[in-house]
């Protein structure tokens, strides 16, 4: 036998030993962002290997916050790494990567099962680029027993907050007692806090792909935050205050009123919560008699463009996305649900009863701006909104800069 | 047929050296060349082409996030940072932080370095004490000293307090927000310096200090005519290094301020990373890293003519 023929059956064996996929395992790995319950994803993910033998789903997470997360993923995909197959993406993120080609389309996927919102944040250019992993939108949490104690509804307005916020001050006299704790930081829940009361006077950032800046209602809404530093409602270092700080002091019981996501409501409930049973949440209250806004938040789920395993990651996608996940991690692990007839369902209402009012605050949120140089918009609003209440910036120049920079950006 | 070639190789070798022996009967000249390959092509990949590329791409309008092909445009991406206020913001601030950062910590560092060099009797704890805040990663030390800034939980404002002031919100500020990245900048590369200084200081022979004595030189005299003199290579080199670190700043403040209040303590470093990790707008972070390079070029420049003069 020479060498000829031995490395022809050489190749033979292997190319048999490669094809039989009866054999073969199938890894895939997913990103999760830390903050959004892992551990209990990974039952979900148990469930799914055990219906699907020969599958074996690995949970990578890293970083913080979601911009830390986004330059992990950034790197990984500008590298085009193959190791990772599913990303959860922050709901502001699909765009950007349909533009660089890092997600895999979904073909004829139903979208209208998901809450409209949803549907809308992962379709871009008529394409599905992601599926909705679970909701998200801000709500204001206050102390119920502090408002009962002084005879106050919980506010509709921003003015109704300062109000009941200095009566609850005068009352308690206790100068660790802060009104309102919202994000000041320059962190994505910084332009949340600029867009609220933006949108509540009836104003769009983004229509259709153009910019339609509305350079007084940026400037009152600008304003709005600035006199609550001023007045003392909110204290004097907001501009160093995070998501999660505003989490915290609310929890310690430094705080009438905050600005937060849903996933604070948890940590109220818990075990190291100085106001477990104190705490009330609302609808976000709305600028004069304007409408009541809030930011829409949530993640996804997509499928890397780089993954070997796309089927297999597909079907994985779409059973993470199903209904049936959606109710076991609301169930289970307080995530809101994307799709609308969740929020009725008896397990949910059982283990987290303030879910029944937050679907009407999920429908009538609203998008962060759509497009894929969304990270660009994201800067120059938080850097503003940062400096404004550091009283670096008035918030008239700090509106102007917004315009001159975002009509750069969308142009 | 390979049968054959190995052959033919045995019979060569019975008619003179062996073919993998020739090597050795190369020139001095040859001889350098071949042996400092190595080296030459591992810099080459890994420095050389990276540095190449990135020049290549400052040419080049290529933004991952907006779907298109690079397309060379030329000097674009220059003269669009030649009108971006952020870029010159950010340049100024990173000089301002080398103007301050680099002299404070030789100031430091030289100190330090003459403390450390006092005969104790035990050295070892000065000699660690020197060496853990250079040991220490910069984003630890930028997170250790944001948590010591801190308006509420800082330790830096609880001193303040109980020496009667009043607490400063730093990271409220552009200028103390400046102030606290720079002192903690020069308490992180003093260490450094001091290394090196210490170093050079240990050559300087006794018997010169001696000398001094029996002419009846002070201790400052002795300072400013033997050991500084001296010293001055060390210090050269020290300060080389320094600068073109300090030229790159970005962990301190990234983790301190993340360049705020606004952007008023962000750095050219921090801003190149942001257009490329962040805003992937690869054409226009090249052209910034390419103008940071030059910089950095041309002190490291004025660094070596310094040191040939003197010789």
């Amino acid at each position: 036998m020479n060498i000829r023929t031995m490395a022809s059956v050489f190749a033979a064996t292997s190319v048999l030993a490669f094809s039989m996929p009866a054999f073969a395992d199938t890894d895939l790995k997913i990103f999760v962002s830390s903050q959004h319950q892992p551990d209990v994803w990974r039952k979900v993910l148990d469930k799914y290997e055990a219906a699907n033998p020969g599958v074996k789903v690995a949970i990578e997470t890293g970083g913080n916050t979601s911009e830390a997360q986004a330059q992990y993923l950034n790197t990984v995909m500008s590298a085009k790494d193959t190791n990772l197959d599913v990303l959860m993406l922050d709901v502001i993120r699909p765009a950007q990567y349909a533009a660089a080609g890092w997600t895999s389309a979904f073909e004829n996927k139903d979208m209208s099962v998901y809450l409209p919102a949803y549907a809308g944040a992962n379709t871009v250019d008529g394409k599905v680029v992601a599926l909705p992993a679970f909701a998200d939108a801000m709500f204001l949490y206050y102390r119920k027993d502090l408002l009962e104690k002084y005879g106050i509804a919980p506010p509709k307005t921003w003015e109704e907050l300062a109000a009941a916020a200095k009566k609850v001050a005068e009352g308690e006299k206790n100068p660790d007692l802060q009104g309102l704790s919202f994000q000041g930081k320059a962190i994505e829940g910084a332009v949340c806090t600029f867009l609220l009361p933006y949108w509540s006077q009836g104003k769009n950032l983004v229509e259709n792909g153009k910019l339609t800046f509305d350079h007084d209602a940026a400037v009152t809404a600008l304003k709005l935050w600035k006199d609550f530093v001023d007045t003392g409602v909110a204290k004097k270092n907001i501009a160093e205050v995070a998501t999660d700080d505003t989490r915290k002091e609310f929890q310690a019981g430094s705080a009438v009123f905050a600005v937060n996501w849903s996933y604070a409501w948890t940590h109220f409930q818990g075990a190291e919560s100085a106001v477990t049973g104190k705490v009330g949440v609302t609808r976000l209250p709305a600028l004069g008699g304007g409408e009541q806004a809030s930011c829409l938040g949530g993640w996804e789920w997509g499928v890397s463009a780089y993954s070997t395993h796309q089927d297999e990651a597909k079907k994985l996608v779409e059973y993470l996305s199903s209904e049936d996940v959606s109710v076991f991690m609301a169930a289970n692990g307080s995530l809101l649900p994307t799709y609308a007839a969740a929020y009725g369902n008896n397990e949910v209402l059982k283990a987290v009863p303030w879910f029944a009012d937050a679907l009407q605050v999920v429908e009538t949120a609203k998008p962060r701006p759509v497009t894929p140089r969304y990270n660009e918009v994201s800067e120059v609003i938080r850097t503003t909104v940062n400096a404004v209440l550091a009283g670096v910036t008035t918030p008239e120049d700090g509106a102007s800069q917004i315009e001159a920079r975002l009509k750069r950006i969308l142009r | 047929m390979t049968t054959t070639s190995i052959l033919n190789a045995a019979s060569n070798a019975d008619r003179g050296p062996p073919a993998w022996t020739r090597w050795l009967d190369l020139g001095d000249r040859a001889l350098g060349v071949v042996l400092l390959a190595p080296a030459a092509i591992l810099l080459a990949l890994i420095i050389v082409y990276p540095v190449l590329r990135l020049g290549y791409t400052s040419f080049f309008s290529l933004s991952l996030t907006s779907g298109l092909p690079a397309e060379f445009v030329g000097l674009e991406n220059y003269s669009l940072m030649l009108e971006d206020p952020v870029f010159w913001e950010t340049t100024w601030n990173t000089v301002l932080i080398t103007l301050i950062t680099v002299p404070g910590a030789l100031l430091v560092g030289l100190a330090l370095a003459l403390l450390a060099n006092l005969p104790f009797g035990v050295q070892w704890p000065v000699r660690l004490s020197l060496l853990i805040p250079w040991a220490l990663p910069l984003s630890f030390a930028g997170l250790i000293f944001a948590w010591f800034f801190h308006s509420e939980y800082g330790v830096v404002n609880d001193v303040l307090v109980r020496l009667g002031f009043e607490g400063i919100i730093w990271f409220n500020s552009p200028n103390w927000a400046f102030a606290a990245i720079c002192l903690t900048i020069v308490w992180k590369t003093s260490s450094f310096m001091a290394l090196i200084i210490l170093a050079g200081l240990q050559t300087i022979p006794r018997s010169l200090y001696e000398a001094a004595d029996v002419d009846g030189a002070g201790r400052v005299r002795q300072f400013f005519e033997i050991t500084l003199p001296l010293l001055k290579p060390s210090i050269v080199v020290a300060l080389i290094f320094r600068t073109i670190t300090a030229l790159q700043t970005f962990d301190i403040p990234y983790m301190m301020t993340g360049g705020g209040p606004g952007t008023s303590t962000s750095t050219l470093a921090m801003y190149i990373h942001q257009n490329t990790v962040s805003f992937l707008d690869l054409g226009y972070g090249s052209a910034l890293a390419v103008v940071m390079f030059a910089l950095s070029m041309c002190v490291t420049a004025v660094y070596l003519r310094a040191i040939r003069t003197k010789e």
